[in-house]
């Protein structure tokens, strides 16, 4: 059965970093249409929505392996984050932020392998 | 772009109110999972079973007031500055747990905060630079 925890983090992953996407998403809409929206209202729910899955699939995780076991993985969503946010929002990557980015990913999954 | 607020509603403020809160939903959601957890139900009521704990219902409370905060800072900060700039957490647990509760910090451990440091000190250069922007 060691399909099934790499199922379930992998689609812990997918569903959180989906869900930042779609908030930021809802708040970009937020800013120029407002709350009433009915984009911003979507984007708001779907992304609620997406990150009570990814946040029962967390307890659940956290459930069966300790928290540092786990935090590599979570390290690993902030480069993925950033690197969507740059492809899907067309958020601007500088150099410097993605070192930067580089640097606190390793430093994450270095603090919690140690 | 809209105005920026000030005082107790800047962004950044609100920032450093989102990083206290995740540490403190983080441990109550691990003291929730831990106090529930039941090695002999395997897999079954994965997740579900940790809602027996009023811990983890103290730290569903403590996110979704952090997630209104966090809704708040997108509405001023790009995801990609400010998503890096949220794993200061990863850096203050583990020395807060050094300070507070005594815990020995390994070498490696310590290596590891540092490249989170001097990440965070470089993904800040934009983040000011954006602030002059705004």
């Amino acid at each position: 059965m060691t399909w099934l925890p790499v199922a379930l983090i992998s689609l812990w992953l997918a569903t959180f970093v989906t869900g930042q996407l779609l908030f930021k998403r809802a708040m970009e809409s937020s800013r120029a249409a407002g709350f009433r929206n009915r984009k911003t209202l979507t984007m708001l729910s779907i992304g609620i929505a997406v990150m009570t899955s990814s946040f029962l699939l967390n307890l659940g995780l956290l459930q069966h392996f300790d928290l540092s076991y786990l935090y590599p993985f979570q390290g690993a969503s902030i480069i993925i984050i950033t690197l969507l946010a740059a492809v899907i929002l067309k958020e601007r990557l500088t150099p410097r932020l993605i070192i930067g980015t580089l640097l606190i990913t390793a430093g994450v999954i270095l603090v919690s392998m140690s | 772009m809209a105005e920026r607020p000030t005082g107790f509603f800047n962004p950044w403020f609100q920032f450093v109110l989102n990083i206290i809160g995740v540490v403190i939903y983080e441990l109550l959601l691990k003291a929730g999972a831990s106090a529930t957890a039941d090695p002999a139900r395997g897999w079954s009521g994965f997740g579900i079973t940790a809602l027996i704990s009023p811990l983890t219902w103290l730290a569903i409370a403590v996110i979704i007031v952090d997630l209104i905060i966090w809704l708040y800072i997108l509405r001023y900060i790009p995801l990609s500055i400010a998503f890096p700039l949220s794993r200061t957490v990863d850096v203050l647990v583990p020395i807060s747990c050094w300070f507070i509760l005594k815990e020995a910090i390994s070498p490696m451990r310590w290596c590891g905060i540092a490249l989170v440091i001097v990440g965070l000190v470089i993904v800040a250069k934009p983040a000011a630079q954006l602030e002059e922007r705004l």
